[in-house]
């Protein structure tokens, strides 16, 4: 492309085209701007528009473009040819990189951005090797004195050094910053002065104090960066320039500075918490060296919190400037600025308790962004809040003066309380901040799981609940002081070890009662505080409140819970659902005289939701309770399940019709449930659905995986029979899900799961023709990708096999494949890896196999196998008595990783819809190690004389002693 | 994994404070030197003031009387604060100088001479190169064998900043046969006299200095035997500088360590690791540092010397330069087989280790941190059960907000590895529940959003593998797979099979 005038204008018409609504222009247009990217001149003609253009619509326009571009292009990647990579020729780089900087900087703000971008991404790559002259181009720029100028380079600066925070050190990186201090400290430690200077003597120009203060800002910012490492020696040599100035900048205030807006951050406000940021970097890495300073600034942050107002605006700079203090007074040599009980007092007094108080902007969040409130509140999703900052520091604090600490507190806490005493309805957020406190002192270690674990052993929690907290929850109107009502609530929740039980009682109905309040987060606290109670463990592993103490409450408890998601807000409230879910599972079979209510409303519910699934949880919980219903119910009367399938069955259908993916897991997992409560043959419902459960579009999805096998596990266990008779032409179709599945290194033990159940339960005679198939499957894979996972599932399935046909069919059936082929499979696989079997009911099935093959197979005894017996016995007896070989190749360790296309639906397990382990040997063996000497004996018997001298040529001594440990605790010999 | 002492081949921060010194200038100025040097009578007479010229002009003149005066004048200049090294090398006097050192009948000359140069080479190595360049080595040397006390003493200080410079210059020194003439030095009557020991120490030390290239080997063996008679003397500034002569040694590969360990040196450098004054401690702690950097069998004859009882109240030392020092040194000893970490729980190293985690200095806590990421990988269930116990899990999360990269890394990844050894115990839960009660959960979930891939990427491993909630697990994915025959329900492929052995 010609730098031409023409090209200019064609180039301007397309990039006016991009910016139409209508796609059919845009994208051709965009197209067309793709596909002129490598030619030649294409960045400057962006860079001439940029530059010239007379709309300032395409100036903009062509500015994005062109960072757009250089993002795409300007990295180099790969190895091919160069050219075929590389859409940018060098010429155009050159040129670039002569003119960006003086374009940048002569353009206006929102063209500057994205040329400051450019440059960064350019930088990233070509600075400092390639591009050798730009800190000197930048460094001469400081001293234009046009601080728009100057503070695109500071810009610049910044978006190129940040990256200096977060890399780990090299010798490039250092030798970078070498550079980059060589070139810049000075300057910058120069145009820092100066601007300083310049802030006092435009202490009454309001619009200079903002360029200025902008300045600052990066300076601080770019100042972090370059100390990020390490502590160069520049900065060690000028620590008292930076720091003198950055603790006046602390205590600076300029009334033309302050801003209206409540909630954005002014320039003041940043300044002096990248400051916070930068004092505290200092404190922590260079202690040594920061030493003399740090009192000072100790101070000078404290007396900001204590002028520093309530307003949101303020909040990043109190959280900073808190943490600042709170990682100061931890550190023992530091101890001492904090002792004074006067400091205590006014740090309590002036800095925590103030940062603890409910703000408006709490208030808002809490009636009109509940879900957001919540979460905050709840899951401690509160980085950079003030209360979050002061219970840190109320903890650091703690560290060395607990008791001080919690005196003056107590004191504050109970002037709090007399307050809110003289007149609740207008001092009602003095109590909610004394709660907050006694929360933020008395708790030392907090999970989620088990609320707090650690109290402070000097407030008496139980004494403060009964006369502070449960007066609230007992007060007849639910919807009076909502916010004390959740304080209330979540005192139960996270003080719930520390409450004597006998409290715990008296809550649950007060908690019941709240499911009704109005306020989401009242009744979404209370469902989140039934169901933290309802998993507390008691003594011997039982839950600590029994269905019997819930008894005389499982009516109200049940239509208040199924009440509260009918309040506006609440409808898919996974807090509740989860409530529902953990009652069930409780109560078990006190809520069947409930059921037919409860499946009716869970149902529509499932109806309305499956429309639109939206919250993820919410409809686990929902398909949890829905589990639990069935399994309680059937487990007293089996007969109820045809009441299940006819109330559920006909919105699955609808689901899996609508293919609503995020439920088809869920929904076959539900089936395996209803399907395996079935005593008698397959119902003809299910059979109908079989054929549509084998097509292979449902398999492609990931999730689909798990619950389809166990699926189809619950057919053959049922209905092996109906399928041999009625559907045997499905039978190669359910062997090709198995050939799909063992392909895969991921689900290669769900195929063998299939395979199991069809060897286990099929009858033979329908599986035969298809058997030598499948062990050629087996060997493919084998040979082809080998891993300990399949190892494992093949060496159960041949000894289930073994176990169900007998061990001369196993060995003609490896036999028949290729000559010796049995002998092979014994030796370079039976015997080397059977140690690595995992799993009890698998074990069994191993040792079970193995001894069916030791004396059930003739050719053992005299062929050319006969050398593998005495090490087979030998592997077994491992298998019995060594310790399970848990070792998994080096390689192998990635391979879920590698061969996983990307974290696309997970599969979402129903804990209550869990699977019973199944053991197909079971009865017929016990003891396997008896039943292996049994089978012994009777080998001998058969053969007098063999088994002693085949024991006695090469049994090792150890496995030896075992074996006799075995024959007598069958009280069998062997002859 | 045993690290190194950091080669830093870009630093940047200011030179370490606590180094030996390099090169020496003598500036010492008292009426003792002056008598030396002017003799009688004229110890209260007026300098003599001349200028540039004027010197150049008397040190080219063959009158004694006006040499020495110039060459007073120029070690005058080169004996004050800021002195004119380059004005002085400009002159282009230093030839003659060298040429002054050989006058044996003039011993007052010959002392001149070598202060001054000795003070030209105590400045850059431009300035240590100017004298070398002139022959001056070979001229010092012979000057160690003068029998005037105070020149053969000057020769060894010029000698010392000579070496001192680097690698080149400290083999030019010793291949001029340095070595015997020193050590002589020392047997000289009237026995070990302690101004001459001090200098004739710091020289070697600096003979032993440097890496890339080591000192010659055979020139280690004879200095080595000496250093170890050295190292036992009473005088605080001859065992300082023997230490540092011996922790220059032992930093290298582990051969050379083994030279030194075979000279059974280990116990002395332990017993001064716990003096009380730093000149002493601080090199001997250098010393046995790099010497446990070495094999297992090496880090054990530390550890046989006694290191670990004196390792704990180093690690409490008020310098945190000696704290960061001892951690190292533990975090080494922690990186050996479990029999050495377990030697370290027996001498009661890990409340100290603890109590540094907690409250140390910042250089101090990255060094315990990989002293515990050690500790972990290398040791046995029961020993990381003994170290979780000592209450190390509360400082090791806390160092998660620390704002050094690396060291967050180490600590991502050895909560890693706590997890599977909690695994192994059936002790997962309780460690989940441990580091959540800690605050440790919030602060790996905060690290999730850090910039860092590799922090990102460890903190996400942790919370997917241990914290994922009770719904969400992330079971078995599915690759898609392009070949499945599905449709002709089994299909397979005749071929012969070869069962490979073991996986």
């Amino acid at each position: 492309m010609e730098l031409s005038d023409d090209n200019l204008q064609i180039l301007t018409e397309y990039l006016k085209k991009t910016l139409d609504p209508d796609p059919a222009i845009r994208r051709p247009a965009e197209k067309f701007l793709e596909s002129v990217e490598g030619s030649q001149n294409y960045p400057l003609l962006l860079l001439t528009l940029l530059e010239k253009s007379q709309e300032n619509v395409i100036k903009v326009c062509a500015s994005v473009t062109f960072k757009n571009y250089i993002k795409r292009n300007w990295r180099i990647v790969g190895i091919l040819v160069e050219d075929e990579l590389n859409k940018i020729c060098e010429s155009d780089r050159i040129a670039i990189k002569a003119n960006i900087v003086p374009l940048m900087l002569s353009s206006p703000e929102q063209i500057q951005k994205q040329l400051s971008d450019a440059i960064s991404i350019i930088g990233r790559e070509d600075f400092p090797q390639k591009w050798p002259d730009l800190l000197t181009e930048m460094v001469n720029r400081f001293q234009s004195g046009d601080f728009h100028v100057i503070n695109g380079i500071l810009r610049t600066a910044h978006s190129l050094f940040k990256r200096y925070r977060h890399e780990f050190k090299s010798n490039e990186l250092w030798a970078e910053i070498k550079l980059v201090l060589d070139a810049f400290a000075l300057p910058l430690t120069n145009l820092f002065k100066a601007t300083i200077e310049l802030c006092s003597t435009h202490a009454n120009d309001a619009s200079a104090l903002k360029v200025l203060f902008s300045s600052l800002i990066l300076i601080a910012k770019l100042f972090y960066s370059l100390n990020f490492q390490d502590l160069p020696e520049f900065f060690e040599d000028n620590m008292e320039t930076w720091m003198t100035n950055f603790h006046s900048l602390l205590t600076l205030d300029n009334k033309l500075l302050q801003t209206d807006d409540e909630e954005e951050a002014g320039l003041l406000e940043l300044l002096k918490s990248q400051i916070c940021d930068n004092a505290a970097l200092y404190a922590q890495k260079y202690d040594e060296e920061f030493q003399p300073y740090l009192p000072r600034f100790v101070t000078a942050i404290w007396n900001l919190l204590v002028t520093t107002g309530q307003e949101v605006k303020y909040d990043l700079l109190v959280s900073n400037a808190i943490q600042f203090l709170a990682s100061v007074c931890e550190r023992p040599h530091y101890k001492h600025l904090f002792e004074d009980q006067n400091t205590l007092t006014s740090i309590c007094e002036k800095v925590i308790v103030p940062n603890m108080e409910f703000r408006a902007a709490d208030e808002e969040a809490f009636e009109d962004n509940s879900e957001e409130y919540i979460r905050r509140d709840l899951e401690g999703s509160d980085i950079d809040t003030r209360r979050r900052a002061a219970c840190d520091l109320v903890r650091g604090l703690c560290k060395f003066f607990e008791g001080p600490v919690t005196g003056i507190f107590s004191g504050y806490v109970n002037s709090m309380l007399q307050e809110y005493a003289k007149n609740p309805s207008v001092n009602w957020k003095h109590k909610d901040a004394a709660i907050y406190l006694v929360t933020s002192l008395a708790s030392k270690a907090q999970t989620q799981k088990h609320g707090i674990t650690q109290a402070n052993e000097l407030v008496n929690l139980t004494e403060f609940f009964v006369t502070h907290i449960q007066p609230d929850l007992k007060s007849a109107n639910v919807n009076e002081f909502p916010v004390l009502k959740a304080d209330g609530i979540k005192y139960i929740m996270i003080f719930r070890n520390q409450v004597p039980k006998e409290q715990l009682l008296v809550s649950i109905p007060l908690l019941i009662n709240h499911l009704q309040a109005e306020s989401i987060v009242v009744h979404t606290y209370a469902a989140h505080a039934l169901e933290r109670l309802f998993t507390m463990r008691g003594t011997n592993n039982t839950t600590l409140i029994t269905a019997a103490e819930m008894a005389p409450f499982v009516e109200v408890l049940l239509t208040n819970l199924f009440k509260a998601l009918t309040l506006p807000g609440s409808s898919e409230n996974e807090y509740i659902m989860k409530a529902i879910m953990r009652s069930f599972s409780l109560l078990q079979e006190s809520i069947i005289p409930y059921i037919p209510s409860v499946i009716t409303q869970l149902t529509q519910k499932l109806l309305a939701v499956s429309k639109n699934p939206s919250k993820p949880h919410f409809n686990h919980y929902m398909f949890e309770s829905i589990c639990l219903s069935i399994r309680i119910t059937c487990k007293a009367n089996p007969d109820a399940v045809g009441s299940f399938e006819e109330a559920l069955f006909m919105v699955f259908t609808e689901i899996l019709q609508n293919d609503v993916q995020e439920f088809i897991p869920y929904v076959f997992q539900v089936m395996s449930l209803l399907l395996e409560m079935h005593k008698n043959e397959i119902p003809s419902s299910y059979m109908a659905l079989f054929p549509h459960l084998l097509q292979p579009v449902l398999w492609e999805r990931t999730g689909n995986i798990p619950p389809l096998v166990r699926l189809l596990q619950a057919y053959l266990e049922r209905g092996a029979n109906t399928i041999a008779s009625a559907a045997a032409d499905k039978i190669p179709g359910l062997l090709g899900v198995f050939q799909k599945l063992i392909a895969s290194k991921a689900n290669d033990h769900q195929g063998f799961y299939l395979l199991n159940s069809i060897i286990e339960h099929m009858p033979p005679g329908s599986v035969d023709q298809y058997r030598k198939q499948i062990f050629i499957l087996l060997f493919q894979r084998l040979q082809n990708s080998k891993t300990t996972k399949f190892i494992k599932s093949f060496l159960v399935f041949i000894n289930l096999y073994c176990i169900k046909y007998g061990a001369l069919a196993l060995q003609e059936i490896f036999d028949s494949i290729q000559p010796k082929m049995f002998g092979m499979v014994l030796e370079k696989i039976i015997i080397p890896e059977i140690q690595k079997v995992s799993g009890q009911v698998e074990k069994k099935i191993c040792a079970v196999g193995i001894t069916k093959i030791l004396t059930e197979c003739p050719p053992m005894m005299d062929t050319e196998y006969t050398k593998l017996w005495t090490p087979l016995l030998q592997a077994l007896i491992g298998l019995f008595e060594l310790p399970e070989d848990d070792t998994i190749p080096d390689e192998e360790h990635f391979i879920d990783i590698e061969d996983t296309p990307g974290y696309q639906t997970a599969f979402s397990q129903l804990a209550f819809a869990g699977k019973k382990e199944h053991d197909p040997v079971g009865q017929m063996v016990n003891n396997p190690r008896i039943h292996l000497a049994q089978s012994l004996h009777k080998l001998s018997t058969a053969c007098p004389g063999r088994v002693p001298s085949m024991l006695s040529t090469s049994l090792n001594a150890e496995a030896l002693q075992y074996l006799q440990g075995y024959l007598q605790a069958a009280s069998v010999t062997l002859l | 994994m045993r690290r190194q002492r950091m080669e830093v081949s870009i630093e940047l921060r200011k030179a370490r404070k606590d180094e030996q010194i390099l090169k020496r200038r003598n500036i010492a100025n008292s009426l003792l030197d002056e008598t030396l040097s002017l003799g009688e009578g004229k110890r209260n007479e007026g300098i003599i003031q001349l200028s540039l010229d004027e010197i150049v002009e008397a040190v080219n003149r063959s009158n004694p009387e006006l040499q020495l005066q110039a060459t007073q004048a120029i070690r005058r200049m080169l004996s004050t604060q800021n002195p004119p090294f380059n004005q002085i090398i400009n002159l282009g006097i230093i030839p003659r100088l060298v040429e002054f050192l050989t006058y044996a009948d003039n011993t007052s000359l010959q002392f001149e001479a070598a202060w001054a140069l000795t003070n030209i080479a105590s400045g850059t190595s431009v300035h240590t190169k100017a004298v070398v360049d002139e022959g001056a080595v070979p001229a010092f040397v012979s000057l160690l064998s003068s029998p005037h006390m105070h020149v053969s003493e000057q020769a060894v200080w010029a000698l010392g900043n000579i070496a001192g410079d680097g690698p080149l210059f400290r083999d030019a020194v010793i291949n001029c046969n340095v070595i015997p003439p020193l050590l002589a030095l020392i047997l000289k009557p009237p026995l070990f006299q302690v101004p001459i020991l001090r200098n004739v120490t710091w020289t070697l030390s600096n003979l032993c200095r440097n890496k890339n290239p080591y000192p010659p080997l055979d020139a280690v063996k004879k200095i080595l035997p000496v250093l170890v008679c050295l190292i036992e003397h009473e005088d605080r500034d001859v065992i300082s500088d023997s230490c540092w002569a011996i922790s220059y040694l032992t930093d290298g590969s582990n051969d050379r360590i083994q030279i030194v360990v075979d000279t059974g040196i280990l116990p002395r450098l332990v017993e001064l690791m716990g003096r009380p004054e730093a000149v002493v401690m601080t090199p001997a702690l250098r010393a046995i540092g790099n010497v446990v950097t070495g094999t297992d069998e090496q880090t054990q004859a530390a550890i046989d010397a006694g290191v670990l009882g004196v390792l704990p109240h180093l690690l409490q030392h008020a310098k945190p330069s000696i704290q960061k020092e001892a951690a190292w040194l533990l975090s080494n000893i922690a990186a050996g087989p479990c029999q050495q970490i377990q030697q370290l729980i027996t001498c009661g190293l890990l409340p100290p280790l603890v109590e540094l985690l907690n409250k140390g200095d910042f250089k101090a806590q990255k060094e315990a941190v990989w002293a515990v990421a050690n500790f972990v990988t290398g040791g046995t269930v029961e020993q990381v059960v003994e170290l979780v116990q000592s209450g190390v899990l509360n400082p090791l999360l806390n160092l998660l907000l620390s704002k050094d990269n690396k060291t967050i890394l180490i600590i991502l990844d050895t909560i890693s590895n706590l997890f599977l050894a909690a695994k192994q115990l059936g002790e997962v839960d309780r460690l989940c529940l441990l580091v959540e009660e800690l605050g440790g959960l919030q602060k790996i979930e905060d690290l999730q959003t850090h910039d860092n891939i590799m922090i990102y990427r460890a903190a996400l491993d942790i919370m997917e593998k241990y914290f994922s909630g009770e719904v969400q697990k992330l079971l078995d994915m599915v690759p898609s797979i392009a070949s499945w025959h599905y449709k002709d329900g089994l299909v397979v492929n005749a071929s012969t099979w070869e069962l490979k052995g073991a996986v």
